[in-house]
């Protein structure tokens, strides 16, 4: 199974009692001690590791060795967010709608900055994870945004 | 002592007082907010009686109503904790008018210290050294010649201030105008005062703060130092006690400079005078035995007293091994201090660093959302006081102060280790954290050598770039997909039960 984190890409494959896990072409073996709780104590190749992961929608919180990353989940067989919202658009924070720059049916690439938000007091552009096209579009300008409410999705 | 306290506060600072009236059998009432009515503070107290909106304008800062409050649950005594209405001199009246007591010192001694121009004035007729400079100026050729008189650069501030609103600094005289005129509108705005002074600007300063503790019947001491000048934006990140940088003779000066400080006030209870040190090339700390200096007779000068308990007052509390807050409750009730100077020392060193919902690649602004994991270190030497557990939301509306962590060691070079490895074992999801970045900055060598002005963390650190993912952070996470949600699940992990599994938290999430 192969999973995109923001732009690296790994695969983990169940190989016997462990795992396989493929990045950048090497191969490592990974043997689960316990998990429970979002907390996970492995043995990656040979060497211990305890990993606390967290998930939040599509993003992932993860903790090894005292270093905590933020991890966006671009694609996958279990992505994050509800299935029939994979390529939706979901605001980071509340806040407010500032601009909309496309409309439904508009073609976007990737990167390209699709609306504005303002929330706490800063600019949030929420930009295209995908080339694509706008299929929906669910706020307009100058509305009050949940955090992770779905602004807009990109086929 | 008291029967019951009504805490006018939230947050950690609600619940390490809480802590300190169990402790004492005091019965405690909590306040709350709408946004605070599941809050850990709320959840922990005896009683808790709702105050207002989530704005604090419409709840913690509401003294009508958090007076009134008190005398509904028939409380016989108010601590306000710090910030929200600490500081404000008509509540601390009106809360004693109301027959109850203040924790904390009295209204007149609030007053003193609120006005920067008023107490700077005070305080040199008390003989505390001061930063060199002029209040009461009115015009801009005032200003001018004060200017000119003190040299360049120098520092227009508010004399209502605090916080680092209403202050600028001006390297030269075509700047003044303009500088002026800003610190004018800001300190306007912000204290409804436009009244400016104008002092020399210390460019390396450490921030260095004396605590002072005193009872109702005459007897004042001081705690010792804090060194608080890790700041980010005139907030303080990392404090400790000893300073790095104190002999005993200047330990020794500054707390009878701080004792006479708060003597001019006929103070009472715990406070806090603010010290700045000057550490530039020319100051006589450079120079040892301080015969080079000519210009002052000191080398620190009074900046401002806080009239209440301070966030870092725990680091006091780990060297002195006093509890600073019952002492305030003690004295309040009109106990006697039992402690001469003579009887108090430093013992090995304590650190606290804030732990904040903050993004430090990103302008250090608050990050907000609910706690998926939060798990506080432990261990020997390990103090951590916190308003907040796991399941719990951050919200704009408050502070983005998650915990302070505090470590206590023998020797400081031991703390600091101590402490790197607590921050290493504070598990926070959910929310940014700028966990990483006070670890960074305690492993630099300015920070192990103690040269930490309150420059520092914007001009030398700025450099700090958040950790980037490795091997075994990818495969935790792509793991933790086919562990915690289905796949191949592990019997270990079906733990459906659990309410607060941070895999099934989030609504919709299970497909």
């Amino acid at each position: 199974m192969k999973t995109t984190f923001d732009t690296q890409s790994i695969e983990l494959n169940p190989s016997g009692e462990n795992y396989a896990a493929i990045l950048d072409g090497k191969t490592v073996s990974v043997h689960i001690v316990r998990a429970a709780n979002g907390r996970m104590d492995l043995l990656i190749d040979g060497q211990r590791v305890i990993a606390h992961v967290s998930s939040d929608m599509a993003r992932r919180w993860v903790t090894v060795n005292g270093r905590t990353i933020l991890l966006t989940k671009t694609s996958g067989a279990k992505q994050g967010i509800r299935r029939d919202h994979a390529g939706g658009l979901i605001a980071p924070m509340p806040g407010l709608i500032r601009s909309v720059a496309v409309g439904v049916g508009d073609v976007v690439k990737k990167g390209q900055t699709l609306l504005t938000m303002e929330a706490m007091k800063m600019e949030i552009r929420i930009q295209a994870l995908k080339d694509g096209k706008v299929s929906a579009l669910h706020v307009a300008q100058g509305q009050t945004v949940e955090r992770e409410q779905i602004l807009a999705e990109v086929e | 002592m008291f029967n019951k306290v009504l805490i006018a506060n939230r947050g950690e600072i609600a619940i390490r007082i809480m802590r300190a009236c169990r402790e004492l059998g005091v019965r405690t009432v909590a306040v709350y907010s709408e946004a605070d009515k599941n809050a850990q503070h709320t959840q922990l107290a005896d009683e808790a009686v709702f105050i207002g909106n989530a704005p604090p304008k419409e709840s913690y800062l509401n003294a009508d109503v958090l007076i009134q409050s008190a005398l509904d649950s028939q409380a016989d005594a108010v601590h306000p904790g710090y910030g929200f209405l600490s500081e404000n001199a008509s509540f601390a009246a009106g809360v004693e008018s109301a027959g109850l007591t203040f924790i904390g010192p009295s209204a007149d001694s609030i007053r003193a210290m609120g006005d920067k121009a008023e107490s700077k004035i005070l305080m040199k007729k008390s003989g505390v050294p001061t930063v060199p400079g002029y209040e009461g100026l009115e015009t801009f050729a005032d200003f001018k010649n004060a200017a000119k008189d003190i040299g360049y650069p120098v520092l227009v501030k508010a004399a209502a201030g605090g916080g680092g609103k209403g202050m600028r600094v001006v390297n030269e005289e075509s700047e003044l105008k303009e500088a002026m005129e800003l610190a004018r509108s800001e300190a306007q705005n912000a204290f409804g005062d436009e009244r400016l002074l104008v002092e020399k600007y210390i460019a390396d300063a450490h921030h260095v703060e004396i605590q002072v503790f005193g009872d109702k019947h005459g007897n004042l001491v001081h705690l010792f130092e804090r060194e608080c000048s890790a700041q980010r934006r005139h907030q303080k990140i990392i404090e400790e006690s000893p300073s790095p940088l104190l002999t005993p003779e200047l330990r020794a000066q500054m707390g009878q400079a701080a004792i006479n400080a708060a003597k001019a006030i006929n103070y009472h209870n715990a406070g806090t005078v603010e010290f700045i040190l000057d550490s530039s090339p020319s100051s006589p700390l450079r120079h040892g035995s301080g015969q080079a200096f000519i210009l002052h007779p000191s080398s620190f000068y009074f900046l401002e007293m806080n009239t209440r308990l301070q966030v870092e007052h725990p680091v006091t509390e780990l060297v002195t091994g006093l509890d600073l807050v019952h002492w305030q409750m003690r004295v309040a009730a009109g106990e006697k201090f039992p402690f001469a100077q003579n009887d108090l020392h430093q013992h090995g060193h304590a650190i606290e660093c804030r732990v904040y919902a903050e993004d430090p690649a990103n302008g250090f602004l608050p990050s907000v959302g609910r706690l998926l994991q939060f798990i506080p270190p432990q261990g020997p030497g390990i103090r951590v006081d916190s308003g907040f557990a796991a399941g719990d939301e951050v919200t704009h509306h408050y502070d983005p102060l998650l915990a302070k962590l505090i470590v206590h060691a023998g020797s400081r070079a031991e703390a600091i280790r101590r402490m790197k490895t607590a921050l290493d074992d504070f598990i926070v999801h959910g929310v940014i954290t700028n966990i990483d970045y006070m670890r960074a900055a305690l492993e630099t060598d300015d920070f192990k050598q103690g040269n930490v002005s309150t420059r520092w963390v914007e001009t030398k650190f700025g450099e700090w770039t958040p950790p980037q993912p490795d091997l075994r952070s990818l495969i935790a996470a792509a793991l933790a997909d086919v562990v915690f949600v289905g796949g191949r699940a592990q019997p270990a992990v079906s733990n459906e039960t659990d309410p607060f599994n941070p895999w099934k938290g989030t609504g919709n999430y299970r497909n």
